[in-house]
């Protein structure tokens, strides 16, 4: 087991359940090398998940508290969650169902109110845990099981949706970025406010044998990095391209959401309440 | 629990019966039923609030956003009522007590949050001030249309709740006290099925002076600090809510669970967990059981309704009596899990319910000794008249039939 996973994660709970050779697990391991880069703790962070694969293959893994959502709605929960307890640093990860389908409203809401939360959206271009139909950031005119004549809708940037919508801290990267992935949610999580970290990997059971034509997770990992930068191996261009990198840097610029809500109560004379504040009165339960 | 016997055969029996009279320094204003249910889930402890205006529940949203402040909670107004109830689940997960409140097109946007909450189980207070449909019918006129969605209130089965109703406006501040002590104890979402009537209506309301004075009455917020976090195949009751957010490591998740909360994809699994979802409650139903009853022990026929319904049909109960009909009274408070104990007697029933499809009705054919004996008396949109169940309860009584009356269904 390599270090950082010892450190953070629960050993019964890991390796993950996923796929030979998916990049899931990979990019769980790259979010906790920016948690220890930024010196965090396990009780620091509270671990929250979508539905999916994403949300299904990370889920309890954290060594920490962790809160696996229904479908779209994690971050409702952790809107919740953080006015509850505003002190910890909440890691959301979801997958592109979640975040650009089911739950965009609460996306573009947690955005608009700059909740306090880092949420990483890893993108695998389809719903794959129902077996690989395509999503709103499937691009368009690929094959997928629920489009075998090619994908009929454009797609959408789920990044342009939650700038617009005010996230104070917008990036994209992708599963063939180590370091700029690691250093892009370092960032994220020092905002203390709303950010939005898209990272695309590729699904090889589903989205590369479909859309792609193999399950080789390094054919798969090789068409995502030509497609950030614009140009195929041999030279050709490819036909669209991926920016990367910081889309949008508003750190700390404007109070986060439950930070208001605290100062809203103190206004109206009251003192804010807190979990975390109040006694806490531990009990173990008796069978 | 507390009863009162307020003339040789009336009582009731809830815990406010007891409480009314403990605590009498107070305030007496004239106010609505969402005024009063507010100011009880604030007497109780509850300092998030998140929902979606909706008639009849917006006032208790409006209310929410001015009270919480000032006791150092948190008003939300979430983007829909799937949100609204994600968040409450959230904050309450987070260690505070909070409270949703809606109308039916938002109640039924909630199953996904219900079973998320109840098989985590996350004490939570769901208000639906029933109003008449299906989808948005008449927003100004009250409603009895979610009696059985409030019982099935998430898909997948494998799950009991618990629901109750109020039918004035002074038992909507107890009652919504008496919620949220329910959902602590129980660890689950408790539901209150009010109406269009009992929430807009003005009536006399008593406030005590000081809510901290009511420590004696409301259970408060516990954490769970260990393992295990899921008493699997155990019915206890009062076993502390868990935490998110204090370190205990603890897991919650949408997934069928072990008592960590691990994610778990095994028969055994599923079924310890049911057991516990499941009898948890019915195992306790005595401590959830609450109604009201007048003449009970003789009477020939016994009408039966909750909510805003109850209030026509006792009035019309009582003169009947008057009149010499053995006629009897019970409003069900407690409507899940449903009072089958109050329906022994091999009676007659005559089931009064404001919606012309007849649910509450169904529960009573079940419960009762003959089937054939209960009666259906429905209404859609407005309250019965007096008259109405006079005829009804006369007709009953003599030809063992609801006479034919404008506007009331009796086929179920
Ligand atoms: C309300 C609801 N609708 C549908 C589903 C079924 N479902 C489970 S996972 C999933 C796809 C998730 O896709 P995504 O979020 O992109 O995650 P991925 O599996 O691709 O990682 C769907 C549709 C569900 N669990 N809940
Ligand atoms: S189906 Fe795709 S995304 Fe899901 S675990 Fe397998 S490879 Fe990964």
């Amino acid at each position: 087991m390599n270090k950082l996973a010892q450190k953070y994660l629960r050993p019964s709970q890991i390796p993950t359940k996923a796929c030979h050779g998916c990049g899931i697990g990979m990019i769980e391991n790259w979010l906790l090398q920016a948690i220890d880069e930024l010196g965090l703790k396990q009780e620091d962070v509270v671990f929250g998940t979508g539905i999916g694969c994403v949300g299904r293959q990370t889920f309890a893994t954290w060594g920490g508290d962790n809160f696996g959502a229904t479908h779209g709605r994690a971050l409702a929960v952790a809107t919740g969650l953080k006015i509850a307890q505003p002190d910890k640093k909440y890691l959301v990860v979801v997958g592109d169902g979640d975040a650009a389908a089911i739950g965009t409203s609460h996306l573009i809401h947690a955005a608009r109110r700059n909740l306090g939360v880092t949420v990483v959206c890893e993108d695998n271009m389809g719903y794959e845990s129902t077996g690989g139909q395509f999503s709103p950031t499937t691009p368009a005119g690929y094959v997928t099981n629920s489009s075998p004549y090619g994908m009929v809708e454009p797609s959408f940037d789920p990044c342009d949706v939650v700038k617009a919508a005010g996230a104070t801290f917008v990036a994209e990267t992708t599963a063939t970025q180590w370091h700029q992935t690691i250093k892009i949610v370092k960032k994220a999580l020092q905002n203390d406010g709303f950010s939005f970290v898209h990272v695309r990997f590729p699904c090889n059971e589903n989205f590369g044998a479909y859309a792609l034509g193999t399950r080789d997770t390094l054919k798969n990992l090789e068409w995502i990095w030509e497609h950030t930068q614009g140009r195929t191996a041999d030279g050709k261009p490819t036909d669209f391209t991926w920016e990367t990198g910081i889309k949008h840097d508003a750190s700390n610029s404007r109070p986060e959401f439950s930070k208001i809500l605290r100062d809203l109560v103190r206004k109206a004379g009251g003192t804010p309440a807190s979990a975390a504040l109040d006694r806490v009165e531990g009990v173990v339960v008796d069978d | 629990m507390a009863v009162i016997e307020i003339a040789l055969t009336e009582r009731l029996v809830a815990p406010w019966a007891e409480w009314q009279k403990r605590y009498t320094a107070g305030r007496r204003l004239l106010e609505a039923g969402t005024y009063a249910l507010t100011e009880g889930a604030i007497a109780a402890g509850c300092r998030v609030f998140a929902g979606y205006p909706i008639t009849p529940a917006t006032d208790i949203a409006e209310y929410m956003s001015k009270r919480l402040p000032q006791v150092g909670g948190y008003y939300m107004q979430a983007e829909d009522e799937l949100a609204g109830m994600h968040m409450c689940a959230g904050a309450s997960l987070g260690g505070l007590k909070a409270m949703t409140a809606t109308s039916g097109p938002g109640y039924t946007l909630m199953h996904d949050a219900y079973g998320w909450a109840i098989t985590n189980e996350i004490p939570l207070v769901v208000v639906d001030a029933m109003r008449v449909g299906p989808i948005s019918g008449i927003t100004g006129a009250p409603g009895q249309g979610e009696f059985y969605v409030a019982r099935y209130c998430t898909h997948g089965g494998n799950i009991e709740t618990i629901v109750l109703s109020p039918n004035s406006v002074q038992e909507s501040f107890w009652l919504t006290i008496d919620a949220f002590n329910l959902a602590e104890r129980f660890r689950t979402v408790v539901t209150i099925l009010t109406d269009q009537v009992i929430s807009d209506m003005f009536e006399d309301l008593f406030l005590p002076h000081d809510y901290a004075e009511l420590g004696g009455i409301v259970v408060p917020r516990h954490h769970n600090l260990a393992m295990p976090f899921y008493p699997l195949n155990s019915d206890a009751v009062d076993v502390p809510p868990n935490v998110v957010g204090l370190g205990t490591g603890v897991c919650v998740s949408a997934y069928t669970h072990t008592e960590e909360g691990y994610d778990i994809e095994e028969m055994e699994a599923q079924w310890a967990q049911t057991y516990r979802l499941v009898n948890k409650i019915r195992h306790h139903r005595d401590q959830i059981l609450r109604y009201e009853a007048v003449g009970l022990e003789d009477a020939e026929v016994v009408a039966v309704a909750y909510g805003a319904a109850s209030r026509t049909v006792k009035t019309a109960v009582l003169g009947a009596r008057r009149r010499g009909i053995r006629a009897g009274f019970l409003r069900l408070i407690s409507l899940w899990p449903f009072a089958d104990e109050l329906f022994g007697r091999d009676v007659r029933y005559l089931v009064c319910e404001l919606n012309y499809d007849g649910q509450l009705v169904r529960e009573v054919m079940r419960a009762a000794p003959d089937k054939r004996k209960v009666h259906f008396m429905g209404k859609s949109a407005e309250l019965h008249t007096v008259a109405e169940v006079t005829a009804a309860l006369e007709g009953v009584a003599r030809d063992g039939r609801v006479p034919g009356l404008p506007y009331i269904w009796t086929d179920v």
